[in-house]
């Protein structure tokens, strides 16, 4: 474990280094990420100005919901878009066999190899709207300062699993960007609560593409409106997707090897 | 030239027919970010009673289908492509062709355009269906928006171009194209109806061209303003595509002697 | 112990005490799908797939010991890059065993995997934005290498290949054959005790490729690697390898020194007989073999290769004063290699 987090540390200290070099890029970067920030608060208080409240959520949670769907957003950006972009090019060009190779584990060595540092940025955006959204909560108690970060890893990871899975396909078919696309137009969905969707897409972002439990629960604990149950059948769901998903990948790597069929 | 824009379009149709599935997904792309603020604004409507100004739920399921349509008809994205070949220096093979690589562009989004039109239109049709829009068109509405659209789309071309052509100075035009495209977010009509938008915002939006090509042509299809109302509006599209046809004149002719001068 | 049975043309080699690639009836079959392009036949390749069997490795079965060079050649899919797939590790058998310094490969046991590497000339592992430097330091973390030995490792590549500056510049800037020696450092970075080596000078300029050669003939020397090597340039086998293993068809054809491959494969002799007065276009020497070439007063014939004394002992005395030069030799390795692969082909289709 020890060992992965110092892996981890120096994949990312190599994308800083190349990135650091690139500075008027990384000013660039921030400031669109400012510009897209800002203009999604923008049209929340577009939104707000005509209620006080959109299906029980008041502006303050709207905004920690915002902030959320940045930070899974950000995180998405951070690291597994650029690492299974770069996977599915090894898969091209057969240059996977490289990390297979390597004496650490395959799924670690792919999915989190590649990193964007500078949605760092985004992610920081997301983290200071989700601040701004806090100010506006009266109480926050305990628990919600508890459950908060649980349930964002959780929805970290329910994104996680949700790639590595849509990935996993490239070892059979070879070009799945457009599964990916797909799921990336969805991803929109996260910045309004999944409760305001019309079923059949309720149904679609909380399970076949769970960005709206990846964003609306850490919102929703934050804002002290998740029971224990809800937030321990999130914990529950999240390992048993990341575990579904480990397996799937781990069977195409079997077949990619050889080593079944 | 018709002769030249019929093979082109024939070659382009074949091109597409490999990019069927691609084709689909940019037309998702058209909807869904209309469906969800279609719902945000369901939601809010329900809060205050079901009205909010002059839309009721229906109002709105009927602009945001609008939207996405026009969305659809309305957006250009091959500019990018260009800035992309100028950047990596594979634009000049383009130059030296005897037409204007302006004229490839046209007819690959007037391609793109046909051919995701019918699965657009069962998406439209479902989504009218199940938050039961209620459409205000008149047959005079249709009339106006045919134009409109036209207009509308020729704005959006027009303007995508000459942002892209920035490329010939400067390799940063992601960086403009980001903050165009998120002017466009909060004033063209997607975050609201485009009379919904608080004072200010409408003032810039209908002062910027930014409305003319979303909000305008979407909103005379809903039939949500009058006849004259739409003609106004109409003269204002009619403006802003004549100052970004003379802008990209301008700005081609001055960057190509650049992109020349430069070599690449 | 059960003894491999040899395969027809092998020289069966004497049984030493420790084998570093014992490999027994290895066998790769590939069920190979027939599907379109897209997400639409994908999906619909989904229920339902066209599915051929292709033998790519058919049984072969050799030993290679502790620091031996061996020349592994085989026309393109012989099944040359199979088996070294499956060597590696990355590719499981269909049915047969393999053990590579005592490890069964497609296990990729970590142990296995530090100890190993492999390279090919055509695929890069080095990230292409950053200079090779930071890859190396990525790499000691995924091996673990300590310090110490780091140091010690690249400063000994560094100066075996040539290095100087390069590892510090973006992989994107390096020119093919720099990046090429590159390569070779990060795959030799944690001093592997077995290198599979895939094509390694493909697509080099001739300079670079005989760098490339004496750079693996002398980390050999010093490091004692064993190393298993296919190329399509014989040169390399040549500079490099005393023992060949010819595939083909996923076939074992030949194993055995490279000096008898000729021997063995071809039955022939070249006799290059070089005459004074010109009149070699003229004079009538099919009666001492197959006349290959006549130019510029040179003949080349080909003999069997029993009879190569005689005729050449005959056509000196038979030419007499006529004769400035005449050399007998095995014919080329390439031609012995591409006659061995078209005679196969023969023998098969008939």
């Amino acid at each position: 474990m020890k060992r992965y987090l110092r892996l981890l540390r120096i994949f990312f200290r190599t994308e800083l280094q190349y990135e650091l070099e690139y500075r008027l890029n990384l000013v660039l970067e921030i400031v669109q990420g400012i510009v897209v920030t800002g203009t999604s608060v923008g049209a929340i208080l577009v939104l707000f100005s005509y209620t006080t409240v959109l299906n029980g959520w008041d502006l303050g949670a709207m905004l920690v919901l915002l902030g959320c769907f940045y930070l899974v957003q950000g995180f998405g950006e951070l690291v597994l878009q650029p690492s299974f972009e770069k996977f599915m090019e090894h898969v091209r060009l057969g240059t996977l066999d490289f990390a297979l190779l390597k004496p650490v584990s395959a799924q670690f060595l792919v999915t989190l190899r590649n990193f964007q540092v500078v949605q760092l940025a985004q992610m920081g955006l997301g983290a200071i709207v989700v601040v701004v959204g806090l100010s506006r909560i009266p109480n926050i108690g305990f628990a919600e300062a508890v459950g908060f970060p649980i349930a964002l890893v959780c929805g970290f990871a329910l994104i996680y699993a949700l790639l590595l899975a849509l990935s996993t396909f490239a070892f059979w078919f070879v070009r799945v960007d457009n599964l990916m696309a797909l799921y990336w137009s969805f991803m929109d969905a996260g910045r309004f609560p999944v409760d305001v969707y019309p079923g059949w897409l309720r149904v679609t972002l909380s399970s076949a593409v769970p960005i709206g439990i990846a964003v609306t629960v850490p919102a929703k604990v934050i804002a002290g409106r998740l029971d224990p149950l809800g937030l321990g059948f999130l914990i529950l769901g999240t390992i048993a997707a990341f575990v579904l998903a480990s397996w799937f990948w781990r069977l195409g790597l079997r077949s990619y090897t050889g080593a079944s069929a | 030239m018709i002769r030249i824009y019929r093979a082109l379009l024939v070659a382009q149709i074949q091109a597409a027919s490999q990019y069927r599935v691609q084709s689909i997904l940019w037309m998702l792309f058209a909807v869904i970010r209309p469906v969800i603020f279609l719902a945000a604004w369901v939601a809010v409507a329900r809060s205050q009673g079901g009205q909010i100004g002059a839309y009721d739920v229906r109002d709105f399921a009927a602009y945001y289908i609008c939207l996405s349509l026009v969305i659809n008809l309305v957006t250009s994205w091959n500019a990018y492509e260009f800035e992309f070949e100028v950047r990596m220096g594979r634009f000049s093979p383009k130059l030296l062709r005897p037409l204007h690589p302006i004229h490839y562009s046209v007819v690959e989004n007037v391609v793109w355009k046909l051919t995701t039109i019918i699965p657009l239109g069962i998406i439209l049709v479902f989504l009218a269906l199940t938050f039961d829009a209620r459409f205000r068109t008149t047959p005079a509405h249709i009339l106006l928006f045919v134009p409109s659209v036209v207009l509308a789309a020729a704005l959006s071309f027009l303007s995508s171009w000459v942002l892209a052509t920035l490329a010939f100075w400067t390799t940063r035009v992601h960086a403009i194209t980001t903050l165009w495209d998120r002017a466009g977010f909060i004033f063209a009509g997607q975050i609201a109806p485009l009379a919904l938008l608080p004072g200010p915002l409408q003032a810039i939006s209908l002062a910027l061209p930014f409305g003319y090509v979303l909000g305008v042509p979407a909103e005379i299809l809903r039939g949500g303003v009058s006849v004259s109302t739409a003609l106004v509006l109409m003269g204002g599209q009619v403006f802003w595509v004549v100052v970004f046809y003379v802008a990209l004149q301008r700005v081609w002719s001055v960057g190509v002697r650049q992109y020349s001068a430069v070599g690449a | 112990m059960m003894h491999s049975r040899a395969p027809v043309n092998a020289v069966i080699m004497p049984r030493m005490t420790e084998a570093v690639v014992d490999v027994r009836e290895l066998r790769k079959t590939f069920r190979v799908s027939e599907r379109e392009e897209g997400l639409g036949a994908t999906l619909r390749s989904f229920v339902s797939r066209h599915r051929k069997d292709v033998n790519a490795v058919a049984g072969i079965t050799f030993r290679i010991e502790a620091g031996e060079v061996v020349g592994f050649l085989g026309p393109n899919g012989a099944g040359k890059t199979t088996t070294l797939k499956m060597l590696s590790g990355l590719l499981h058998p269909t049915a047969g065993e393999a053990r590579v310094l005592e490890y069964v490969p497609w296990r990729r046991e970590n142990a296995y995997l530090k100890s190993m590497t492999l390279l090919m000339g055509n695929r890069t592992q080095l990230v292409w934005d950053i200079p090779a430097a930071d890859s190396f330091r990525v790499l000691q973390e995924i091996y673990r290498i300590p310090e110490e030995q780091f140091r010690a490792t690249v400063k000994e590549l560094t100066e075996l290949l040539e290095l100087g500056e390069l590892v510090h510049k973006p992989v994107r800037n390096l020119s093919l054959g720099e990046r090429m020696k590159v390569e070779f450092a990060a795959g030799l970075i944690h001093s592997p005790r077995v290198a599979f080596l895939d094509e390694p000078t493909i697509g080099l300029d001739i300079s670079m490729q005989s760098r490339i050669r004496r750079f693996v003939a002398e980390y050999n020397r010093r490091n004692g690697a064993t190393i298993l090597l296919t190329s399509h340039y014989m040169d390399d086998v040549v500079a490099l390898c005393k023992r060949v293993i010819v595939i083909h068809r996923g076939r074992l054809l030949y194993d055995g020194p490279l000096a008898d491959l000729a021997e063995r494969m071809a039955p022939y002799k070249i006799i290059t007989a070089t005459l004074h007065d010109g009149a070699a276009s003229s004079a009538d020497l099919d009666a001492y073999g197959t006349v290959v070439s006549r130019e510029e007063g040179r003949v080349t014939i080909r003999v069997d290769r029993h009879v190569a004394p005689e005729r050449t002992a005959r056509l000196v005395n038979d030419l007499g004063d006529r004769l400035a030069d005449i050399s007998v030799e095995d014919p080329p390795i390439e031609e012995v290699i591409d006659r061995v692969f078209t005679s196969e082909q023969t023998t098969v289709s008939a």
